[in-house]
This record gives C-alpha cells, sequence and structure tokens, in this order.
C-alpha cells in the first residue's frame, strides 16, 4: 500500500526502466502492451494535430505531449463507463483512453456537424455522455464543485461508483477549488481529485503558485489523503489512483493524487514558451519522456515488441486518424438552424422571435 | 390584500390560507414526495429550517439525506447542484439571500446555464436556486439586493419573482419540474405580509404568462415581486380618480409575456414600467425596448419607468429608495398628462 503524503514522488519504474522497489504486477502482458499502445496513440493524436491547427482547420489545441503517463495512468486505474469524470480540457490521453472514439474527439477539435457538442465550445472543451465525461469548461476551476456534486449525488443514490476530476496545478489557486475539494470532503462524497501538476499554468511556474511544498500536501487541510506521485510513470500512477478508488469505493471519503509531470510543448498554440522557460528545461524533461521510460521497463520485463512491431502500430494509428479527420471534415459545418436549440428544454417566446428573424436574413 | 390570480381555479376542493413562505414550504415537501431525485440543501436549511423558515419541518419529515446543510459556501451549493444534476438528481439549492449569489456567480453562469448549449444537448441540469430578495426589510446593503438582471442577461437560465403564495407555490412546483435551471427570486418583504387560500391539490403555474391583476383601459401598470402590493395600492387609488389602470404582474422574467404586455398596453397607449432594481440596465429596460418596437405609432405616451436608483441599497433610507405608490403615481400622471 502507498503512503500519503510522502516527500518523494511514489515511483515502481525509474527513468532506466528498472523496477525501483520489488512489486507484484497485478497486469498481464495484454494489458502492459496495450497501456504502451494508448500512449502512443495519444502521441500521434497529440502531434497529428499541430499540422491540423496549421491548416487552419482548428483555431485552438493544448498540447498534451509528456503528460501520457499521467493521463493513461489515471485512466487505467479507474472503471471505464462505470466512474464519472470532470476533466480539464489538455486530457486528450485520458480521453481517448476512457473511450472516446477518435472521431468524435476530432470532431470536437474541429467543430463539425460530427461534434456531439455541436460546434458550441472552442477546441477541446469535449462532452461524451456515453463514457461518463462530463462538458469541460474554460473557467479554471469552476467544474471542482460540480464534480463533488456528482459523488454527493453518487453517494445518494448508493451506487459503487466514484467521481474522478483532474486539473492542473494553477487551478488549486482558485476559490472554487477549495470551495469543491472542501464539499466533496465535508460530505465525505466518493470524489478522486487528480492535479495533473504540469510545473506551469501558461506562464506561471508552480512555485510561484503555490508557498506549500507540493500540491498533495493541501490534502492536510480538507481532512483527505494526499498522493504524491511520478507523474511520468504510468504504473505508479496506475497503481496510487486504483488503490485511491478502491479506498473510495469502500465508503472512506475523497482523495487528492497530484501527479508530478511536465507538458512538452507550449501552454497552447497560441503561446510563446521561450519568454518562460529555458530550453534546457524543456530538453531535460524530453530526456524524461514517459514514452521512452515505459518502453525501457517492457523491455527489461522481456516484452517489448519489435521496433517493426511498434512502428506498424504507429502507422495503424495515424491511418486511423487521417480518416477519422477525412470523415468529421466531409460531415460538413453547422448552420445557422442549430443556434438556438438546447439553450433551454424548450423554445421560448423570445428566442422563436430570434429564430424567425434569423431565418428570414438566411432565405 | 386580494390579488386574484388567472389560473385560480374557481372551485377548488380544499384550500387553505397561507404566507408566501408556507407556500413555498409546502412547494418543496410536495414535490420531496413526488420525486425522490429531489433534493433540498443549502445554509442552514436543515435543523434551523432555513434563516427565513423556508424549509422548516423539511429535514424532519425527510431526513438528512434529502434535506441537508452545506458548508458556508456559495460556490459549492450551487456547483455541486450542477453536478447532481449530471448525475440524475433534481436538487433545489437555497442562497440565504440574493446578496451572496455572487461567491456563486461563476457557477451558475459558466456552469449551469451553458452546460446543456455547449454540450449539444448531452447533459442538462434540472435545478432550482431559490434565493430572498429586494429590499424593505430594514437589511441594508448585503440583505436588500435586486440582482435578477444579472441573470435575465444569461442565456440558459429562466428567472422568476413571484408576489403572491399561490403564485410562489405553483411556479416552484414548475419550476423544480422544468428540465432547466431556475433562478427563482422570493420577495422577502412579502414572506409573511399576508394571506391568501391555496389549493391543497397539485397544481403548477406555467412560466412566460403574466397575471392581470386588475384589468383597465386607461394605463397599464407592469411590475413583478416585491413591488406589486404598492402597485396595486397606486392602482386603487388611480381607480379611486376615475382611472381604469390595468395591473400586470409579470411572475417570469425569463420568459416574460410579451403578448399579454403588448396586448394591454395596445389596448390603453400608456406604460409605466415598477421594479426595484437599480434602474441602469434593469429588467424593465427590455420590456420597454419591446413595447416601442412593437406599439412605437400605437402609444399616446412615452412608456415611463419606476425603479430603483443607481446607487447601492441604502440601509437608512430603504424607503426613499424603494418605489412605492407615490413615485407610481407621479410617474402614471406623467404618462397621463403627456
Amino acid at each position: 500500500m502507498f503512503e500519503a503524503f510522502t516527500n518523494q514522488p511514489i515511483r515502481l519504474i525509474g527513468e532506466d526502466g528498472s523496477r525501483t522497489q520489488p512489486f507484484e504486477l497485478d497486469l498481464s502482458v495484454d494489458e502492459l502492451l496495450q497501456i504502451h499502445r494508448d500512449m502512443i496513440r495519444a502521441r500521434v493524436c497529440d502531434e497529428r494535430l499541430i499540422p491540423i491547427l496549421r491548416q487552419g482547420k482548428t483555431s485552438f489545441y493544448a498540447q498534451s505531449t509528456g503528460m501520457e503517463a499521467t493521463q493513461i495512468g489515471i485512466a487505467w486505474g479507474v472503471k471505464k463507463k462505470h466512474d464519472w469524470f470532470w476533466p480539464y480540457y489538455r486530457d486528450n490521453g485520458l480521453l481517448l483512453t476512457l473511450g472516446m472514439p477518435m472521431g468524435r474527439w476530432i470532431a470536437q477539435l474541429l467543430g463539425s456537424n460530427e461534434d456531439v457538442c455541436k460546434g458550441r465550445q472552442m477546441p477541446q472543451h469535449f462532452s461524451d455522455p456515453e463514457n461518463h465525461i462530463a462538458s469541460i469548461c474554460s473557467a479554471i476551476g469552476s467544474h471542482i464543485a460540480p464534480a463533488a456534486g456528482t459523488a454527493i449525488a453518487q453517494k445518494y443514490l448508493g451506487t459503487d461508483e466514484i467521481t474522478v476530476c483532474t486539473f492542473g496545478e494553477g487551478a488549486t489557486s482558485e476559490g472554487d477549488w477549495h470551495a469543491g475539494v472542501n464539499m466533496a470532503s465535508a460530505n465525505k462524497a466518493p470524489c478522486l481529485f487528480i492535479c495533473e501538476n504540469n510545473q506551469y499554468a501558461i506562464s506561471l511556474n508552480v512555485k510561484d503558485q503555490t508557498n506549500s511544498k507540493n500540491i498533495a500536501v493541501k490534502g492536510h487541510a480538507y481532512g483527505i489523503p494526499g498522493f504524491y506521485v511520478d507523474g511520468q510513470d504510468v504504473l505508479a500512477v496506475r497503481a496510487v489512483v486504483k488503490q485511491a478508488a478502491e479506498y473510495i469505493r469502500a465508503g472512506n471519503g475523497s482523495v487528492l493524487i497530484e501527479c508530478l509531470t511536465y507538458r512538452i510543448g507550449t501552454h497552447s498554440s497560441s503561446d510563446d514558451d521561450s519568454r518562460y522557460r529555458s530550453k534546457d528545461e524543456v530538453e531535460s524533461w524530453r530526456a524524461q519522456d514517459p514514452l521512452v521510460r515505459f518502453e525501457r521497463f517492457l523491455e527489461k520485463e522481456g516484452i517489448l515488441p519489435a521496433r517493426e512491431e511498434i512502428e506498424a502500430y504507429y502507422g495503424s494509428v495515424l491511418a486511423e486518424f487521417e480518416e477519422a479527420l477525412q470523415k468529421s471534415d466531409a460531415s460538413g459545418y453547422p448552420t445557422w438552424e442549430i443556434l438556438f436549440d438546447d439553450v433551454y428544454s424548450d423554445l421560448p417566446d423570445h428566442l422563436a422571435q430570434q429564430a424567425l428573424y434569423l431565418r428570414e436574413e438566411n432565405l | 390584500m386580494t390579488m386574484q390570480s388567472p389560473e385560480k381555479p374557481s372551485a377548488a376542493p380544499v384550500r387553505k390560507p397561507l404566507n408566501l413562505i408556507q407556500a413555498i414550504n409546502e412547494a418543496m415537501r410536495e414535490e420531496l414526495l413526488r420525486d425522490p431525485n429531489v433534493l433540498v440543501f443549502g445554509e442552514d436549511v436543515g435543523k434551523r429550517g432555513g434563516v427565513f423558515l423556508a424549509t422548516e419541518g423539511l429535514q424532519a419529515e425527510f431526513g438528512n439525506k434529502r434535506v441537508f446543510d452545506t458548508p458556508l459556501s456559495e460556490a459549492s451549493i450551487v456547483g455541486a447542484a450542477v453536478g447532481m444534476c449530471i448525475r440524475g438528481l433534481r436538487p433545489v439549492a437555497e442562497i440565504q439571500f440574493a446578496d451572496y449569489l455572487y461567491p456563486g456567480f461563476d457557477q451558475i453562469v459558466s456552469q449551469a446555464a451553458k452546460i446543456r448549449y455547449r454540450s449539444g444537448g448531452g447533459f442538462y441540469c434540472p435545478m432550482v436556486i431559490r434565493t430572498p430578495s429586494g429590499g424593505g426589510v430594514r437589511g441594508g446593503n448585503h440583505h436588500s439586493q435586486s440582482p435578477e438582471a444579472y441573470f435575465t442577461h444569461t442565456p440558459g437560465l429562466k428567472v422568476v419573482m413571484p408576489s403572491t403564495p399561490y403564485d410562489a407555490k405553483g411556479l416552484l412546483k414548475e419550476a423544480i419540474r422544468l428540465d432547466d435551471p431556475v433562478m427563482f427570486f422570493e420577495p422577502k418583504r412579502l414572506y409573511r405580509s399576508f394571506k391568501e387560500d391555496v389549493p391543497t391539490e397539485d397544481y403548477t403555474i406555467p412560466f412566460g404568462k403574466a397575471a392581470i391583476r386588475m384589468e383597465g383601459s386607461d394605463i397599464t401598470l407592469i411590475g413583478y415581486g416585491g413591488v406589486m402590493p404598492d402597485v396595486i395600492k397606486a392602482a386603487e387609488a388611480l381607480k379611486a380618480e376615475g382611472i381604469q389602470p390595468e395591473v400586470i404582474d409579470l411572475r417570469t422574467l425569463i420568459p416574460w409575456d410579451r403578448e399579454a404586455v403588448l396586448a394591454s398596453v395596445a389596448k390603453t397607449g400608456r406604460v409605466v414600467l415598477i421594479s426595484e432594481a437599480p434602474r441602469t440596465s434593469n429588467f424593465m429596460g427590455e420590456v420597454a425596448y419591446v413595447i416601442q418596437e412593437e406599439l412605437f405609432d400605437q402609444m399616446l405616451a412615452p412608456v415611463v419607468q419606476v425603479a430603483g436608483f443607481d446607487t447601492p441599497y441604502p440601509y437608512a433610507l430603504d424607503k426613499v429608495y424603494l418605489p412605492g405608490p407615490n413615485r407610481i403615481l407621479r410617474a402614471a400622471a406623467k404618462s397621463l398628462g403627456y
């Protein structure tokens, strides 16, 4: 069992891929290889988005390259399509691994007719009811209290589901973060709060974000365990999340996990990170690539597929991506007819009047 | 005081006299009985029964899983309600005073109001935020504000302010059953100011239907919420002078009853709009705009507005601040004398 409030991040695999401590692996070879494929899938989608952006097919993208161990580790520690999720915008790998189809993911980024959000949200503000993924909101931290509410509802309904709420370290400065974590904790709600601490909120380094020695210690203030985890170690993230989920399902209330990671890319496609961090720093983290670390582990365990096989998988993901992209693009883009849908459960008179006005303008 | 609502059944089998807060309490009690997915929560709503006693007795009857106290945090009360909706519940959250909505403002406008639209209809919020609103109880600045216009300006929210016990009960029951987030403002100075007979059988009042409180042909007086008793007083004074005023209580602001307003103003050609919120960007500005757009050539006088002043709410001067019968009569005289 992992201890809460450790001074060093909890880690199972070292940078050279070797086990940092003896542990029993409760994953089959097939599962380990699937985790590897999930990491590759997230990486390919992330990198492929940049040219899409340059082609003008989408207006915004926030990369998650470098954060795959955290995001895929979370997805592997919970029950997909059973637990509920309030994610944040950069959770590309998490959402794809939870089951969001690649086509749905791309359609939202494009705002095409295949987008379940009907092109209302800026790119990366996903919503996927089928996979229990709540709608992402740009106002940082505003999803924390709703996550507490979903967890309170689960407790009231007597399910064994949990709610998983992810956020960056910047969100922990928002009032809503404190209000929401306190609300969940005070209600002993089955809520798992996970900070994907990639160390920068746009340009602000975490050291300037908080004077706490890390984010996990903030759990002390709310009376919930806080786990400090190496977010570049997919097995450690998955194991701690799984342990926390079991603790929560047993009726013990909420948990806070901090995954220490790093975004290799800029904050978003509109950001210039050279203004606030050095090349050396970025390169030092690039050298700690979580995907490479996991491959080294698989290699040491003697189960890493041959390089050609891995390359072939890269190729198949790319092909899936291109097919989904073309299909989404070909579906067309929303037109004025849907502007007034989904504001309310009905169409009040004032909206009906405005719809009529717009119809006349478009005839 | 008699303020008849148009839908009031003429032969209701059983009625009992209730004041406005008792009617609100009954509405919640009946909805808690009807639907196990309805929860009631907020600051002090449990053991205490709410600072105005709106939730009195509900926790004793339904237990602390259905009716419960929350930490003192408007952001988490509203935010939690949004999250409960996503998982299939129908929360009724109390914000102790409308003046305290502001710490929860982002949750209301960014989450509750928009989640249906931004998820393409995949998620929605069948929730009600109840809150005592308005002045007249010597509450001072932070216990007297009328912030409804902030919320009428936010697409996705429905906004209600009843002025009678009958309406309060029927509108609150409707709000709880609707699949939209509803801002339910309760004019606290009317909580215990009068009683009327309210049916004991189940009834709801649809949103977007104004109540004609008095029929007349000379001038239309339009208000909602806490000002309505003063609007009626002013109308009665006009009547005593031989003028026939028509009095409209909007009851719901989003949606609002354009049809009833336009029909009345088309008939009278004169209108006074009365509310107690600060005048600038007051919701009545929208009503005035629609009247001038639709009825400009039928008007006999310009639209006249009576509102609160564009100052923070003043403790010692709340009688000066609120539009009482005299200010309404002065506005009516301006219209009639045009």
